[in-house]
């Protein structure tokens, strides 16, 4: 019994004696990191910032500016309803929180390249963000100090792009003491000097976008033109994915009748020959027939023609340039920048520079979708063979520059600066305004969460500071 | 006493019965101490299961040898045994006055006086849980007790039910909410682990593992001040399970076996006019089930067009069928006893496939060393787990499948499956979906543990418990690759085939040590004081592999696969705990108990991860004190406080980065920070909770009642508070917010017929709890707890918002004309039904786009009524059950309005006027016709009403799911016990069990109890869940 006594003794002071901090200091997360590698920061934000392309644009863009159409009869997105997208702007400020962490990293360490990179894919995100919503949090956000960030205005957010930008340059400019693991960038692949040029040609952009303001200097988007891209191979994109380009995948959801990725009828009839009378041979590199043999796209805000199973009309295909499994999925391209050029030079007045420009950006964007040099030339001398610098204008440009982008969100930004001109562009059936769309609400996130911070918006149709 | 020795005394008691020699006929009249007959006071003859019990004027007639001895006891009142005298007639008197020496078991398995405590506890005996024959112990609960709502997640084998005591008191959308479970002082996990696949499949809670034939009774603790000893972790409640312990005694035998059979107790109405196609126009490869002509001109377009269509829902479902099976064996001498019990359930459901079985080991043992030291120690060996069905994803394909088809007809004879469009080469078939990919559990489990008692002096007393709860779950989900045949039609889920295999091994560790004094330190006055000190220590070791693509299409093995990822999860949460207990009892009628206990909690902040609560409760037995009416047996009126602090998930106090889904790629790491800030300045949330109660019994314990008024409120919540996402966040923990609970407890129960042959026995209980957020936090609106898809942007929502209560569900609405309303106002926006539809220029009516609330996901009320008549050797009990003033969000209903489904989309070839006002408040006028496609009007109607503007009105959908029913029906009889009287049996009954008889529920789909998932907002959304069956089970009964 005595034994036994002691037995129970030990096991008592057993599971006593650990009554001590120690034992209770097993709080620190084992599944988890408290700092990131710097590195792997990249790689999570570079691949975000070409998906957020994918997000913006297949979330709404690309429904604004009619390349896709809902299946669906008065679908919300189709017909300018309000729409909640608070999940597209979290990925927007969450692809700009881990650059933030990567900035502040490489500050930290002197990574100058890593600095850079970081400054460059938030101007990428961030103009998505202030070009989709206007106002948006910026200077008060990421820090994790505030729980409700107050708003910068529009016009301060450009500032903050081309700053940013600014900034990058000067910093891929400077030695950097971090070594940038080129697998972890999945847009240049770790190359510097591909960045500095996308920096500039974004610069470009952001440049342009002002227009219709009175900041806008068409010297100084052609001074950054100089600096940026000089062929298809500079372009700025994604070309690994974990499975699939997202495009594809939307393609291949199409497939299994989780119906997406439908050409609008007014891409499709700007293509076809319906609008300009001359069939683009991109549009074979971009979808297929219908089963009558036939493109055909679906108009926004009317839906589907057939009961959506059998292909009465064309859609993005599991292949291809754009939509392909292994396609790049493109922030901005070599394309663009020529036909930023062609614009600003001639507000400048440069008509020779534009019309050099605006060709180049055709056979660009030929180039790139997979299009023959004959057939280029061809399609070219079919539509632009009388064009002159003289007889160059903006509509050729926002024409071209239209095909050029197809599925880029960019192109919203021109529709707006365009005014919705393109040739035989209509509202959608169903329409619930009587205008087209110019911004996006905010998200419920952000009503919910932030609503004394986040501006009024009066309708959809109200328009951004750089869309008069 | 020796088998053999016993069958000599049972053959020796039938000689004596038989012969009457020297057995003979004892009579006489059991009464109270006033010489009340005692009407059904039980006599059994020691030792042996013959007996009788006292008429309605408390005689009583029994054959007995003298020498024999009598157990004579009633409830309420002290049980006696006597030895029969030489005299035929024998009196015998219980004590009255001390009526309810009742006993039942409180925090830490301590056993008290029942009128001592000054807060509610509710008992469930091991009987009343059995009486559904249902094998989860937390459905078993369902009906018995007032302030415990259970809620099914479904009727599939094993699955879920979720367990809610005193409403839900976190505002965190990922709280668990459920009570602690506790068997035999051990807290063992009753987690609802998904992890690897297993969302809308029908997964158990790990409490089901236990078996209820093991139990012998269950308390359950529902305030603070009845769960203050056990700490943070009964928060939400304890339910304390006391398992069945080894009998002095020859050995005893229990042998059970019940095997029932089972089916879907409602199916949603289905239309059985329209045919498959779209716009009216008929076509056999259609992916459109029902939006064709009606069947009667299909027909005489295609002569292999059945006469009619199924209904899927009735059709895809089968019958399900059990067998349980269980043996126990106890026995003993004075000094050491056993009882070990061995049981097995296999159980096939009514969704094809979906199987689960348990097989259960029990093995406890008492040791008295001495007089001052007992031991013992119970292991329980668990397997159980299943084949678990996406029960969500089949209801979405049976919704897809033209009932023109039969859907059972799954593959073709080389093993691919057979659709309903273009001859089955075409379309995924559902019942193939549920035979191919699969989630198939198994759970290895061992809960344990050792038990030493010293008692070195009878006033003191030292308790020491060690328990271990440790399982693996090993969890294999899988679908095949096309085998790669010419036209073979591919399951969409399978894909190019997957396996993922998860493994998690969880093991918790309980030490707790007890001293316990009582002195009585006046005649009058009685003390006690118990301190005691516990760890808790648990692990959770979660590692996962998927591997895409196999190479050999059915080679279930991640080797066979060519893309492989993998994930892994570690958790490790300590406790200790130090607490006491200080009980002063006065003149057996007054009582005052102080409780204090300090947590320590690896969770929080080193800081302040050490907090102390208190907890007081008062008693006071007023019939000991004033003089009641003569009906009155007994008054107890009890009040209690108690605040109690609690901690929080591990790993809450930093900021982490995290590799996010779909790295690596091509070898690339990646690192994001994660949505979550932590604060390391997080100090331990308050429940502060306030009980009053009073309990009554009158008429000789005939009648009894019980009535609490609760109030909680849960402050400083450590909750993930979502935030603005430009924050880098999507949530920060903080200390913010707090929720209140208050409400109203009612019991009250009775014998209103009790004769020597017939007994009815009623208990009802009632419960009626308010909830409200009080705060989230300073500009935070609303926390989102879940969302359920709808079509066309009519997604149901459950949002938590300021001033409101928990489980608000949010969607579209048909516009109202409601021309003083300022819609852009502050505050809730509640659908007003009352206001006229607006109809818009085209004639249907308009959508409103804005979320409004539309119904609430947790009742105004429930409640059960229990009840059973005994007449003789036959008994039958019912238990009927109900939920009142609760909705649901019926997503099974949209997809049928979508798809031309719903019984009600049969108008579609109507011309109507809808009934509303245009936007300038004028009377609609304009008829519209509702189908597809030109009206016979001339006008083209597209997609038609239903598609066009119906399924996208959420409130179509949120539906009153209150409903009423029959949950059990049983009729037991007891083998005459002369039939065993010497025999190798010592008794046997048979029972007939029916589940869920009867259901009265103006809910449209599926039987309303079933949810989508079991957690915080499952409740909300039913549709394509596992439908809820009525089950009818046989069980035999044998004593050995």
């Amino acid at each position: 019994m005595k034994t036994l006594y002691s037995a129970l003794i030990g096991a008592v002071a057993l599971v006593a004696l650990p009554a001590c901090d120690d034992y209770l200091d097993i709080n620190d997360n084992p599944n988890a990191a408290t700092e990131a590698p710097i590195n792997g920061l990249m790689a999570v934000s570079t691949l975000n910032t070409g998906l957020n392309q994918f997000r913006v644009s297949n979330g709404f863009a690309a429904y604004y500016v009619q390349y896709l159409a809902s299946p669906n009869q008065a679908s919300s997105v189709d017909i300018y309803q309000e729409v909640d997208f608070s999940g597209t702007w979290g990925a927007l400020y969450q692809a700009m929180t881990n650059a933030y962490d990567m900035i502040q990293l490489g500050e930290e360490r002197g990574g100058q390249d890593h600095v850079g990179v970081g400054k460059v894919i938030t101007a990428m995100n961030l103009g998505l963000v202030v070009d989709s919503w206007g106002d948006a949090p910026y200077s008060e956000a990421f820090t994790g100090a505030n729980i409700t960030p107050g708003y910068d205005s529009a016009e301060e957010l450009y500032a903050t792009v081309q700053r940013l930008l600014d900034e990058a340059i000067a910093a891929f400019a400077a030695e950097s003491l971090v070594d940038l693991d080129g697998d972890s960038d999945f847009i240049h692949g770790g190359d510097i000097d591909a960045w500095v040029k996308t920096a500039y040609a974004m610069k470009a952009r952001y440049g342009l976008h002002l227009s219709e303001t009175s900041g806008y200097n068409p010297a100084a988007v052609l001074a950054d033109v100089d600096k940026a891209y000089t062929s298809n191979a500079d372009d700025a994109e994604v070309t690994r994915f974990e499975v699939r380009n997202p495009w594809a995948q939307v393609a291949r959801n199409n497939d299994n009748l989780l119906l997406g990725g439908w050409l609008s009828e007014q891409f499709v009839d700007a293509l076809n020959g319906t609008s300009f009378g001359t069939v683009d041979p991109r549009l074979s590199m971009l979808t297929d027939t219908t089963v009558s043999g036939t493109y055909a796209g679906t108009p926004n805000g009317a839906g589907r023609r057939g009961d959506g199973t059998m292909a009465d009309e064309s859609y993005i295909e599991e292949k291809g340039p754009v939509s392909g499994a292994m396609a790049p999925l493109t922030i901005i391209s070599y394309a663009e920048l020529k036909f930023i050029e062609a614009e600003a030079a001639l507000d400048a007045n440069q008509r020779e520079r534009a019309l050099a420009a605006f060709r180049e950006g055709v056979r660009a964007s030929m180039t790139k979708l997979g299009v023959g040099t004959a057939a280029a030339d061809s399609y070219l001398a079919a539509n632009y063979g009388m064009l002159t610098a003289a007889t160059l204008t903006v509509d050729d440009i926002f024409r071209e520059k239209y095909v050029a982008l197809f599925l880029n969100p960019e192109t919203w930004v021109d529709a707006r600066r365009y005014d919705y001109m393109y040739k035989d562009f209509t509202l959608p059936q169903n329409a619930a305004t009587t205008s087209f769309v110019r911004r996006l609400p905010y998200p419920d996130s952000e009503l919910s969460r932030n609503g004394r911070n986040a501006p009024v918006v009066s309708d959809l149709t109200s328009r951004l500071f750089w869309d008069q | 006493m020796h088998h053999s020795t016993k069958m000599l005394l049972v053959a020796g008691l039938l000689l004596f019965n038989t012969v009457g020699l020297l057995a003979q006929q004892i009579s006489g009249r059991v009464t109270d101490t006033d010489n009340e007959a005692l009407i059904g006071a039980s006599i059994l003859l020691q030792g042996t299961a013959t007996g009788t019990v006292t008429d309605i004027n408390g005689r009583y007639e029994l054959a007995a040898a003298p020498g024999d001895s009598l157990v004579v006891s009633y409830t309420g009142y002290a049980t006696q045994t006597i030895a029969v005298p030489d005299e035929p007639v024998l009196d015998i008197t219980l004590g009255s006055g001390v009526a309810l020496n009742e006993v039942v078991v409180t925090s830490l398995g301590i056993s008290r006086d029942r009128k001592s405590l000054g807060y509610a506890v509710e008992e469930v005996s091991g009987e009343q849980l059995i009486q559904q024959r249902n094998t989860n112990i937390v459905s078993a609960l369902q009906g018995q007790a007032a302030g415990v709502q259970i809620t099914q997640s479904g009727g599939g084998p094993g699955q879920a039910a979720r367990i809610i005591i005193r409403g839900i008191n976190s505002l965190d959308p990922n709280a668990n909410n459920q009570p602690l479970f506790v068997v035999d002082g051990i807290p063992i996990s009753n987690e609802t682990i998904t992890a690897g696949g297993g969302d809308f499949r029908n997964v158990s809670n790990r409490a089901s593992d236990i078996n209820p034939q093991d139990v012998e009774s269950i308390s359950i603790l529902k305030g603070g001040a009845a769960t203050a000893l056990y700490g943070l972790r009964a928060a939400n409640g304890a339910v304390i399970i006391t398992t069945k312990k080894g009998q002095a005694g020859e050995l005893k035998v229990n042998f059970s076996t019940t095997v029932g059979t089972e089916s879907i107790n409602k199916v949603p109405e289905t239309q059985s006019t329209y045919t498959q196609g779209y716009l009216g126009v008929y076509d056999p490869n259609s992916f459109w089930p029902s939006w064709g002509p009606s069947v009667a001109d299909a027909r005489q377009q295609d002569n292999t067009h059945p006469a009619s269509i199924f209904n899927n829902y009735e059709n895809g479902y089968q019958r399900g069928r059990q067998v349980q099976t269980n043996l126990s064996l106890t026995g003993g001498s004075e000094r050491a006893t056993f009882l070990t019990s061995l049981s097995h359930v296999s159980h096939s459901g009514v969704l094809p496939f979906s199987t689960y079985q348990n097989t259960n080991f029990r093995l406890g043992g008492e040791f008295k060393a001495s007089d001052k030291f007992t031991f013992g120690g119970t292991v329980n060996y668990i397997n159980s787990g299943g084949d678990r069905v996406n029960a969500n994803r089949y209801n979405e394909s049976l919704t897809y499948w033209a009932p023109r088809v039969d859907v059972k007809d799954y593959q073709f004879p080389n093993g691919t499956m057979k659709g309903y469009r273009n001859d089955g080469t075409v379309g995924n078939n559902p019942v193939y979906g549920a035979a191919s990919n699969k989630y198939i559990d198994d759970v290895n489990r061992y809960i344990g543990n050792v038990r030493f008692t010293y008692a070195p002096t009878d006033f003191l007393r030292f308790n020491y418990v060690l328990g271990l709860d440790n399982y693996t779950d090993s969890r294999l989900l899988r679908a095949p690759a096309p085998q790669g045949l010419a036209n073979e039609n591919v399951h969409e889920d399978n894909g190019d085939g997957f396996v993922e295999e998860t493994r998690i091994v969880a093991r918790d560790i309980t030490s707790n040590i007890t001293g316990i004094l009582a002195l009585p330190i006046t005649e009058d006055l009685d003390f006690q004081l118990l301190g005691g000190f516990d760890v808790f220590d648990a692990n959770y070791d979660r590692v996962g592999v998927r591997g895409e693509e196999l190479d050999i299409y059915n080679l279930f093995s991640v080797n066979n696969a060519a893309q492989i990822t993998s994930n892994s999860f570690l958790r490790q949460r300590r406790l200790m705990g130090l607490y006491g207990d200080l009980q002063l009892g006065y003149r057996n009628a007054v009582y005052l108990s102080l409780t204090g206990r300090n947590d320590w909690s690896s969770t929080l902040p080193a800081a302040n991860r050490s907090f102390f609560y208190p907890s007081v409760s008062a008693s006071i037995v007023f019939s000991e004190l004033l003089q009641l009416p003569r009906a009155f047996d007994y008054g107890k009126l009890r009040v209690s406080y108690a605040g109690i602090g609690k901690d929080t998930e591990p790993y809450r106090l930093a900021t982490v980065y995290t590799n996010p889904s779909g790295f690596p790629i091509d070898g690339t790491t990646g690192w994001a920070r994660g949505s979550s800030r932590g604060s390391n300045t997080l100090v331990p949330e308050r429940t502060n909770t306030f009980e009053v109660g009073v309990e009554m019994r009158a008429m000789r314990n005939r009648a009894r009642l019980e009535l609490n008024y609760y109030d909680a409120t849960s402050s400083d919540q450590i909750i993930p508070v979502p935030v603005s996402l430009a924050t880098g966040y999507s949530s920060f923990v903080l200390n913010a917010g707090s929720i209140r609970n208050h409400g109203v407890e009612l019991s009250l129960g009775g014998t209103p017929v009790k004769t020597t042959d017939f007994t009815w026995d009623i208990g009802i209980n009632f419960t009626r709890n308010y909830n409200k957020v009080v705060a989230i936090t300073e500009g935070v609106e609303e926390i989102f707890i879940g969302s359920s898809f709808g079509y066309a942007g009519s997604t149901a929502s459950i949002f938590l918002v300021e001033g409101q209560p928990y489980g608000n569900i949010y969607g579209r609405s048909y516009k109202r004309y409601e021309p003083t309303l300022d819609g852009d106002a502050p505050g809730p926006k509640v659908l007003n039904r009352d206001a006229p539809i607006v109809i818009g220029p085209n004639g249907f009516p308009v959508v409103e786009t804005q979320q409004k609330i539309l119904g609430n996901t947790q009742p105004n009320w429930f409640g059960a009524l229990n009840t059973t008549f005994t007449y003789k050797d036959l008994s039958l009990r019912l238990l009927v059950d109900t939920r009142q003033g609760v909705q649901k969000y019926n997503q099974l209903d949209n997809f049928m309005s979508a798809f031309g489904i719903a019984e009600y989309t049969t108008n579609r070839d109507q011309t109507i006027v809808f009934d509303g006002v245009l936007a300038d408040g004028t009377p609609n006028t304009k008829p519209v016709f509702l189908g597809q496609g030109t009206g016979p009007d001339g006008v083209n109607y597209g997609n038609g009403f239903y598609r066009n503007v119906y399924r996208g009105v959420t409130e179509n959908f949120v539906e009153d799911a209150d409903w009423v029913r029959l949950r059990t029906a049983s009729l037991r009889y007891q083998l005459p016990q002369n039939l065993f009287d010497g025999k190798v049996l010592d008794g046997a009954a048979l029972t007939l069990t029916g589940n869920n008889l009867l259901l009265a529920t103006p809910f449209s789909g599926f039987d309303p109890e079933s949810n989508d998932t079991n957690g915080n907002s499952g409740d909300g959304f039913g549709g394509f869940t596992y439908p809820a069956v009525r089950s009818f089970l046989l069980t035999l009964d044998v004593r050995l």
